[in-house]
């Protein structure tokens, strides 16, 4: 679970509602100038070319068994690169082959696009929903507010694994419901964010006398307090990817989200759980590129958190 | 500051009300026939009907709402408002009984009570792993903001919420496990104890093996964390021996709250370090060891509590993952092994106990906060 | 297997017959068989009371015939056992309704271990029987510290080769590598079921050593079901067109470990008669094909693959075995989508039939013959798996258990698999092999065909005191007249022994508390001879009156002993067929 550094209300800089163009371009260059966000940004893009690319870099067809199309292939056979050394005569496998002789290299490769996939899309999901029911709980108070957050304390009651695992056993295995499940268990967070932004802004002059004039709540929502909410939602959104990933993976690592043939880092893992000692590189390839990518959403959000807090500034 | 506690309290309950709403509804929605799970090869419709009967499944599951397999009928019988197994499960629950695994056969206060141990010890020491390591690293990075050391160690507590926990957990196996199997750095891959190690229970070292009841139910239980066991007793083998089999688990299921925490402490020292009081006292001269430790430190923990309170989530999240790869028998592989078997009553019981669990981290998180930080308490009750 | 009755048992019935009739003349008799005379004076052996004994006490059961079922104290009674005396404390003869071709080799199988009756009345009621052991083996169970491990340590008193090992542990780990891991660690000295990837690896590991059982007693079978009344494997052409498309060789080489064969029959070649008739037929992609288009499907069809997660000596891999089977059938025509089911719920929907695609099943041998493959699934009761029975088989398989005649089996098993390759219920694909694996240093390391390691002949390389050995899972008790795991069972197999038990390594059923069992002509009464002087390991003697209550108790419904983790008993009514008073059985698990 990530954690959520937030500024206090009085001391948020004075930014109007509608964003300048010049705070951007102050924001960025604060960014670049974390190296952390750097290597993350760096990272990021090296897998999201990876993502579209997949089909082009990948050797093989990720699901196609190679028994036919190799004769005498094995399954797990050892990584063969035919620059380092490998017999020509041996068909390359850059990564080896997985338990049931698909090509390791390409199964990886695509899994970039099933990762990224998952960590938007769920993020996306719960974003959608929690910041609905923050905004919809800090702006209006009351006992709105109370039954809302006592009811996200309720979901937040639950370490997040555990009531992934039992969403996904009502819902069925499956991709989809795991992301859903996943996607459920992460709405507290944005809808805690989405709230103290909403708080912090509400008692501030500008609302004050939008009110004043009559607009309703909605426009003032939209137009006055969400754009200051932003912020610390990208950030939290950033880390939130990273962890959707992860706990995606740790589903399909028990088998209950990634189905066969599709080619998910975690289901790869636990699929070879039991080859560590006679096809480590099963585990190690699909584990480094899991820990890469989380890493990069990791850096890249720190570094967000960094550059968007002004009182970190160097 | 009574007022505070209380508060916090009252607000509490229906949390725990509705933990424990939600852990009956889930356990019921659970696909796939209870009865077919318990009997097997044996379920057919008469010992099935015989079955539901003795655990009540053949009950409403609320005030006139029916389960038929898996459609829900309304029906118009007013008994049904007392007579249901929301009310069965409520009054059980009342008397502390949360009913019998099936996988097991015992009751599932008796297995929690086996297991809960080994997963207390293993969060306990992933705990002190986190929290050691993460403020140790978190006050290096803030020591040196932007400097070599602050990236690097920041580098480190990144990696260490990005690895994999099943991941993390396999690696550190195989190279302690095996690669360095035979030089002194070896630890084992699995397990609690070594096979064969003979041990007394904390009542049988005390001669009180005769003692019964709750004192000697309290009694087995801290026997069961073998860490308190040897060291209660004076059985330093056996002390030995548990640790070295918990320090791989504890690494690999408490790297992530480690790195959380370094974080953590990391902007917090710098947002306190940034703070005028901390230039007065430089410029008074003070070493800045001295600021570090004694002027900024309290403050800048006050965070880093909520956040160790937080961590308790991720640990029992992990143990799952943790207790199976290292075939630890704990809570975690339970709520696994019980998903798996739809051993429902197994897991509504530990559902709530998790989430009692952590309501009661939660509350004591908040207590402590306050009471480290008045302004907390005092903003709290206007 | 068949005894000609020989001179010795006539001996003893006459010895019998002499010993009732001198009790009967006897100075303190009285009428009822079931009173015991005065204890006789102490003497140097076992005081024993020479009482006849009998179960049921009444004799009242009468066996099925001519279509009329057979009944005891008015309830219908199907099992095979009609009768079970002890004339003597050293004899105990079984009377069965039918001929049993497969007695000792039940006999043999550690749910019909031999308790003591005193402990039993002790011990069931509480419940203390499920956690505590009192038997005549080798080991006795000195601890079970539940999820963690159990405790052996070698019983003085044993009648036989004392243990090797002074004390032993069991432990368990669900996964092989980290078994494995252990192993390598030096915490254990041996575990069961070798990864199939790790065998290369023990076995060029010399501080290790890979354990095989004898080549060729893979005794299990795996098997690619259908429903054949459930479209569209109600279409004989389709079913035949299955049996061509699957490239056995390939799952095989790839999947299993070494030693591993392909399927040709439905039980393995080790056990008798199991490979007489027609075999299965190869594969071949374009007959398949070709039946497929005859059968009216030319493109193929879409169905689902069912299988469940759980790892067996028949199914190494399941999921990858799932995945290279869904290739396969792709490449015949056959779109399958996998249906990964709940390993419980799969068993259920396997007896009631409710598999209705194609679905990845087997079976491993309880015991070891043709009648333990062959009945359940083929026989006149089969599994509703597959549909409804089919009469040509299921007749072949009754003539052929019911006889001790050498060339009637034969014949009748031949036409019985010769009618299988025809109606194609089922495709057997593969026997599996398996390996265990141990320190290099163990000697009589074993992999038994049976899950049967005996651990007390395996010694302690190194000169250590204690032998751990380490399972896939724990026990779910130890009181295992009730239990159906192999797990539990070896767990119990160190402490009881049964009157039969199976020779280290092997599967052939050798004597152990019986010093032998003999059949009449017709293998209906079998006549056990008790080994003098065994004592149980709480001090008490072994006779025949151990042997009925043990028996009893799980024959015998309404049996005050009859009690245990379910109480089911299951093995009682799988093996001999029904229970007395059937309709006290409890219907749910206590």
């Amino acid at each position: 679970m990530s954690d959520v550094t937030f500024g206090g209300g009085g001391q948020m800089p004075q930014v109007a509602a509608e964003p300048l163009i010049g705070a951007r371009r102050r924001v960025l260059a604060r960014l670049l100038r974390q190296r952390s966000a750097i290597v993350g940004l760096a990272l990021l893009a090296f897998l999201v070319l990876v993502a579209i690319f997949a089909d082009v870099i990948a050797t093989h067809d990720p699901i196609k068994v190679l028994f036919d199309a190799e004769p005498g292939i094995r399954p797990r056979t050892a990584p063969c690169i035919h620059l380092l050394g490998c017999p020509a005569v041996q068909p390359q496998h850059l990564l080896g082959t997985d338990g049931n002789a698909r090509d390791e290299f390409s199964r990886v490769i695509h899994g970039t696009r099933v990762s990224l996939f998952i960590g938007f899309v769920t993020v996306v999901g719960a974003i959608l929903i929690g910041t609905f029911i923050g905004a919809v709980a800090g702006f209006f108070g009351g006992w709105v507010d109370n039954v809302l957050m006592r009811l996200m304390d309720m979901l937040l009651a639950f370490p997040a694994l555990l009531l992934a695992l039992v969403i996904v056993t009502v819902l069925g295995k499956g991709l989809i419901n795991a992301m859903i499940a996943v996607a459920i268990v992460s709405i507290p967070v944005y809808a805690r964010v989405m709230r103290a932004a909403v708080l912090s802004v509400r008692e501030l002059d500008f609302v004050t006398a939008a009110r004043a004039l009559g607009d309703s709540p909605a426009s003032i929502l939209t137009r006055r307090v969400v754009p200051n909410s932003i912020t610390p939602l990208i950030v939290q959104a950033t880390l939130g990817i990273g962890t959707a990933v992860l706990e995606v993976a740790a589903l399909s690592f028990l088998g209950l989200a990634a189905q066969p043939p599709t080619a998910e880092w975690g289901t790869m893992i636990g699929n070879e759980r039991n080859q560590l000692f006679t096809a480590p590189w099963l585990i190690i390839a699909p584990g480094v590129a899991l820990t890469l990518t989380v890493l990069a959403f990791n850096l890249l959000g720190d570094g967000l958190r960094d550059a968007l807090d002004p009182r970190l500034a160097t | 500051m009574i007022q505070f506690i209380v508060r916090r309290l009252v607000i509490s309950v229906p949390v725990v009300l509705g933990v424990v709403f939600i852990v009956f509804l889930l356990a019921r929605i659970v696909p796939g026939d209870p009865c077919v799970a318990a009997l097997g090869e044996h379920a057919n419709p008469k010992s099935c009907a015989a079955f539901n009967s003795r655990i009540g499944l053949d009950l409403p599951i609320f005030p006139f709402i029916v389960k038929h397999g898996s459609s829900y009928n309304l029906s118009s019988d007013p008994s049904s408002i007392t007579n249901n197994q929301f009310v069965r499960f409520l009054g059980d629950l009342a008397h502390g009984d949360l009913g019998t695994s099936v996988k097991h056969g015992r009751p599932v206060t008796t297995l929690i009570f086996e297991r809960l141990p080994t997963t207390v010890e293993l969060t306990f020491y992933a705990l002190l792993f986190a929290i050691a390591a993460g403020i140790g690293l978190g006050i290096i990075a803030a020591s040196r903001h932007n400097s070599k050391r602050d990236l690097f160690t920041m580098m480190i507590a990144n990696l260490g919420v990005s690895i994999p926990v099943f991941v993390l957990g396999l690696m550190l196996a195989f190279a302690f496990g095996v690669l360095l199997k035979d030089t002194p750095f070896s630890l084992p891959p699995s397990g609690r104890l070594s096979a064969g190690l003979r041990f007394q229970t904390i009542a049988e070292a005390w001669g009180a093996a005769s003692l019964s009841g709750p004192p000697r139910a309290v009694l087995d239980f801290l026997s069961n964390m073998y860490t308190v066991n040897g060291l209660i007793t004076g059985q330093w083998g056996l002390l030995g021996d548990a640790l070295r089999h918990l320090v791989l688990p504890a690494i690999a299921l408490g790297t992530i709250p480690m790195a959380i925490i370094a974080r953590m402490t990391r902007s917090s020292l710098l947002e306190v370090l940034g703070r005028e009081y901390i230039r007065t006292a430089e410029a008074k001269g003070l070493r800045p060891r001295v600021v570090l430790f004694r002027h900024a430190l309290r403050n800048a923990l006050l965070p880093v509590v909520t956040v160790i309170g937080l961590s308790i989530a991720s640990l029992l999240s992990g143990a799952v993952l943790t207790e199976t790869i290292f075939g630890l028998t704990g809570i975690g592989l339970t709520v696994f092994e019980s998903i798996s078997a739809r051993d429902y009553v197994v897991i509504q019981g530990l559902a709530l106990l998790v989430a009692l669990i952590y309501v009661i981290v939660n509350l004591i998180t908040d207590i402590s906060y306050g009471l480290l930080d008045p302004r907390v308490r005092l903003t709290q009750l206007s | 297997m068949t005894r000609s009755p020989s001179w010795s048992l006539r001996l003893a019935t006459l010895f019998a017959g002499a010993v009732i009739v001198v009790a009967a003349c006897g100075p303190a008799a009285s009428t009822s068989p079931s009173q015991s005379a005065s204890a006789a004076p102490p003497t140097t052996g076992p005081t024993v009371v020479a009482e006849a004994e009998q179960y049921p006490a009444d004799g009242g059961v009468t066996c099925a015939s001519g279509g009329n079922p057979g009944s005891y104290d008015g309830e219908d009674y199907s099992g095979k056992v009609q009768l079970i005396e002890a004339p003597d404390p050293y004899t105990v003869i079984f009377h069965l309704c039918s001929t049993d071709t497969a007695f000792l080799e039940k006999m043999a199988f550690s749910v019909f271990a031999i308790y003591d009756a005193d402990w039993l009345e002790a011990n069931v009621p509480n419940g203390n029987a499920l956690t505590t052991m009192n038997g005549t083996g080798p080991y006795k169970l000195d601890q079970w510290q539940p999820g963690a491990e159990i405790d052996y340590s070698a019983f003085d008193g044993y009648w036989g080769d004392k243990a090797v090992a002074p004390n032993a542990v069991l432990r368990w780990g669900a996964e092989s590598a980290q078994r494995l891991n252990e192993l390598r660690s030096g915490n254990i000295e041996g575990m069961t079921l070798v990864g199939a990837n790790d065998f290369e690896a023990v076995a060029s590991d010399s501080s290790l050593q890979l354990a095989s059982p004898p080549a060729g007693t893979n005794l299990n079978t795996f098997y690619l079901g259908m429903n054949h009344d459930k479209a569209p494997w109600d279409n004989a052409k389709v079913r035949e067109a299955v049996s061509y498309a699957i490239n056995k060789q390939r799952l095989v080489d790839n999947f299993y470990p070494p030693g591993s064969e392909v399927a040709k029959y439905f039980t393995p070649c080790a056990l008798d008669f199991a490979c007489e008739g027609d075999p299965f037929p190869d594969f071949n992609l374009q007959k398949a094909k070709d039946l497929l288009t005859e059968a009216g499907y030319p493109n193929g069809f879409e169905t689902k693959l069912q299988y469940r997660p759980a790892v067996r000596g028949y199914l190494p891999q399941p999921p990858q075995i799932a995945e290279d089977l869904q290739a396969q059938l792709a490449d015949v025509g056959i779109k399958v989508t996998l249906d990964e089911q709940d390993n419980a719920q799969y068993i259920v929907n396997s007896n009631t039939g409710a598999l209705d695609g194609l679905f990845m099943l087997g079976w491993g041998a309880d015991y070891p013959e043709i009648t333990n493959f062959m009945d359940y699934h083929f026989g006149a009761g089969c599994t509703a798996a597959f549909g409804a029975c089919y009469p040509d088989v299921a007749s072949q398989l009754t003539t052929g258990g019911s006889t001790t005649d050498q060339a009637t089996r034969t014949a009748a098993y031949a036409a019985a698999n010769s009618a299988l390759v025809q109606d194609v219920p089922m495709v057997p694909l593969a026997h599996g092999a398996f390996a265990n694996a141990y320190v290099a240093g163990v000697s009589v390391a074993q992999a038994s065909p049976l899950s049967n390691e005996l651990l007390f002949r395996m010694s302690v390389p190194s000169g250590g005191d204690t032998l751990r050995f380490m399972q896939n899972s724990e026990p779910g008790s130890v009181f295992c007249a009730d239990e159906t795991d192999g797990e539990a069972l070896r767990a119990c197999e160190q402490v009881l022994e049964g009157l039969y038990g199976f020779e280290i390594n092997g599967s052939a059923a050798v004597p152990v508390l019986a010093t032998s069992c003999d059949p009449n002509a017709d293998g209906t009464v079998w006549t056990c001879h008790l080994r003098q002087g065994v004592k149980f390991q709480d001090g008490a003697d072994f006779t025949a009156h151990d042997v009925i209550v043990s028996m009893a108790l799980q024959w015998d419904a309404a049996h005050p002993l009859h009690k245990g983790k379910s109480s089911q008993f299951e093995y009682w009514a799988g093996l001999w067929g029904d229970y007395l008073h059937a309709s006290q059985q409890p219907a749910a698990p206590e």
